[in-house]
């Protein structure tokens, strides 16, 4: 498989994933917690809560996938190393990392009373574990460029080949 | 087939330093095997020293695993011992070697009086036959069976049904090498007639192209450059009129005499830069390996296309070979060679750098295999740099302004891409990029060759 094959690729991967861990995250919420949290607030019904937390989760998973497509884009075409002390750039990975954690918590925690509906503990961690650990962790392990194919944490337990 | 590289004197080991490099680089033809003998009375000569180095070091080496489908280390070497050849043996004169003292009274030995002049008999030869072809054509003839173990290697490797292509190289301006060129070429002749249809001989007859001012010792015996030109003439002289024992016959010089920086009669002392001549005469063994084993002679010029530069389009043969060695030895030096050792230490995190996880984290990088091409790798930079650097002579076969050597290093990154003065897509980047794709190899290639391999195929434009 060439580069311009495999760039292409990872691109689609990207965009698939973020909208599977939307539809996961909205799905898994709506289901554990969600009648519950609707049914707690005045003036709502668990049609309006699931129409508001769409949005919401349509945002935390849309800024989530930006993340991990600046990753992509930085690694693949930015990064350059023509030097041994360029490789690696873990740093960068690492902030993007704690970025994506900020806005899987920092999204439902701002955005959630501005379109009045209550979140719970289980939707933070659902968010944090779906949008973090699955839509920028589990995602970069695969889709990072092969330059900093080891770069995310953990990545050298999968044998990446491509 | 295989290949026999005879050096003869000072000079011929220079032009043995050119020829293990192109060797190295794959630039020889197919993947026959190359023998090397030396031939040099003055064995301590710092010339042949840094030739013997750099072929130690590749004799390690060559036992890397990168395949048998790259032209990466494809010809294997042999050296053929006594290596090298010293035909005088220590603290001899040509009296001793001669046996003059057996002689003496005799009509043979007023003849050998007549030919020789007391200085030229008594001058111990440790150093060479200092400019004086007339001595080392009586010790060669005399010496070379009994010393040699040429004869009986070559004869071996036709009796394991190997066709044997010899290529000689010697000045015929100074002593060992115009005593040994034509003299050799016949003792070899002669002693494999048996199997004259199975051998063909070459021979580069390399014309001056330096020049030196001796500084001391003046009335020791020793070669004087201001004789060159007429040495050369009479040595052109004798192979016009004499019958050509070459197959294929080298000229190669320079009409700017480069000047020696140091004077040295010979010895250690005696360790002359890499020069541009020195690598065409090597090209010459490797055109002459290319030919079939028995085609009619021909006259062949070759030209460039600037009076007073030589550039990589001057190249005559696999220049795209020998950019892309240049280009995997400058990669190595800077991207790969300044982390090795913090790696296996682990002082330097493997997570940055994939190559060193998927070729090398269960590999031994302080074998002796590594440790010689690391060495190699810098003897190689130290060669071209030499070349590059000439007084009198714009030599732009890999640009200057990138490297240093002595330690090997990129002075210039940016200019990584165009090393060779044409603008490619391979850059430092690119290159770390291709070492992290993957790539199948046959079983055969593994261990530190599998990345050598690796990296050398990272380097093809």
């Amino acid at each position: 498989m060439n580069r311009t094959a495999r760039t292409v690729i990872k691109l689609f991967l990207i965009v698939i994933t973020a909208i599977l861990c939307t539809a996961a995250a909205y799905y898994l919420c709506s289901n554990i917690t969600g009648h519950s949290l609707a049914t707690a607030s005045e003036n709502m019904n668990y049609s309006r809560w699931l129409e508001k937390f769409f949005v919401l989760t349509r945002v935390t998973g849309l800024l989530n996938g930006i993340c991990a497509l600046i990753w992509f884009i930085s690694a693949r075409f930015l990064f350059k190393i023509d030097e041994s002390a360029d490789a690696g750039k873990r740093i960068f990975w690492v902030a993007f990392l704690c970025l994506s954690l900020a806005i899987s918590v920092g999204i439902p925690h701002f955005y959630a009373p501005i379109l009045g509906i209550k979140l719970n503990g289980i939707i933070f961690g659902l968010f944090s574990a779906i949008f973090t650990g699955i839509g920028y962790w589990l995602l970069t392990i695969f889709t990072t460029p092969l330059a900093f194919k080891y770069t995310p944490l953990g990545a050298r337990f999968f044998g990446r080949k491509l | 087939m295989s290949f026999y590289f005879i050096s003869i004197g000072g000079t011929g080991a220079k032009v043995m330093e050119s020829l293990i490099h192109l060797c190295i680089a794959g630039i020889l033809p197919e993947n026959e095997r190359l023998f090397i003998s030396a031939i040099d009375p003055d064995v301590g000569n710092g010339n042949l020293e840094r030739t013997s180095t750099a072929l130690n070091n590749f004799s390690v080496f060559q036992r890397l695993s990168t395949g048998n489908d790259t032209n990466l280390f494809k010809n294997k070497v042999s050296i053929v011992r006594p290596f090298p050849w010293n035909p005088t043996g220590t603290d001899k004169t040509l009296d001793d070697l001669i046996n003059f003292y057996h002689h003496k009274n005799s009509p043979v030995g007023k003849i050998y009086e007549a030919l020789y002049s007391k200085k030229e008999r008594e001058t111990t030869l440790n150093e060479g036959f200092r400019g004086h072809p007339s001595i080392g054509a009586a010790v060669l003839a005399k010496k070379f069976d009994d010393g040699s173990k040429l004869t009986a290697q070559i004869e071996k490797t036709i009796g394991e049904g190997e066709n044997v292509k010899i290529f000689l190289a010697g000045s015929v301006f100074g002593g060992t090498g115009a005593a040994g060129l034509p003299t050799i070429a016949r003792l070899l002749k002669n002693n494999l007639a048996d199997y004259a249809d199975r051998i063909s001989i070459g021979g580069v007859l390399i014309l001056p192209y330096f020049s030196f001012t001796p500084t001391e010792k003046s009335d020791e015996l020793f070669a004087r450059s201001e004789n060159f030109l007429p040495n050369t003439k009479a040595a052109l002289k004798y192979y016009s009129e004499r019958e050509n024992l070459f197959d294929a016959t080298y000229f190669v010089g320079d009409t700017t005499l480069t000047a020696v920086k140091e004077f040295s009669v010979g010895s250690a002392n005696q360790r002359n830069e890499a020069h541009i001549v020195e690598l065409y005469c090597a090209l010459a063994a490797a055109d002459f390996y290319a030919r079939p084993i028995k085609s009619p002679k021909i006259i062949k010029y070759i030209c460039r296309h600037e009076k007073n530069s030589f550039k990589i389009s001057d190249f005559p043969l696999s220049k795209e070979l020998f950019v892309q060695f240049a280009r995997f030895i400058f990669a190595y030096v800077h991207l790969i060679k300044p982390v090795l050792a913090n790696l296996v230490s682990g002082s330097e995190k493997a997570y940055k750098y994939p190559w060193f996880v998927d070729f090398l984290e269960e590999v031994d990088v302080t074998a002796p295999e590594v440790v010689n091409f690391n060495f190699y790798a810098e003897s190689f930079v130290a060669w071209l740099e030499q070349i590059e650097n000439l007084d009198g002579r714009e030599v732009f076969l890999i640009n200057p302004a990138l490297f240093e050597a002595n330690p090997a290093r990129l002075t210039d990154k940016k200019l990584f891409s165009a090393l060779d003065g044409n603008k490619s897509k391979v850059t430092l980047h690119e290159i770390f990029y291709r070492l992290s794709e993957p790539q199948k190899f046959d079983s055969t290639v593994k261990g530190f060759g599998k990345f050598l391999r690796r990296l050398y195929d990272s380097c093809a434009d």
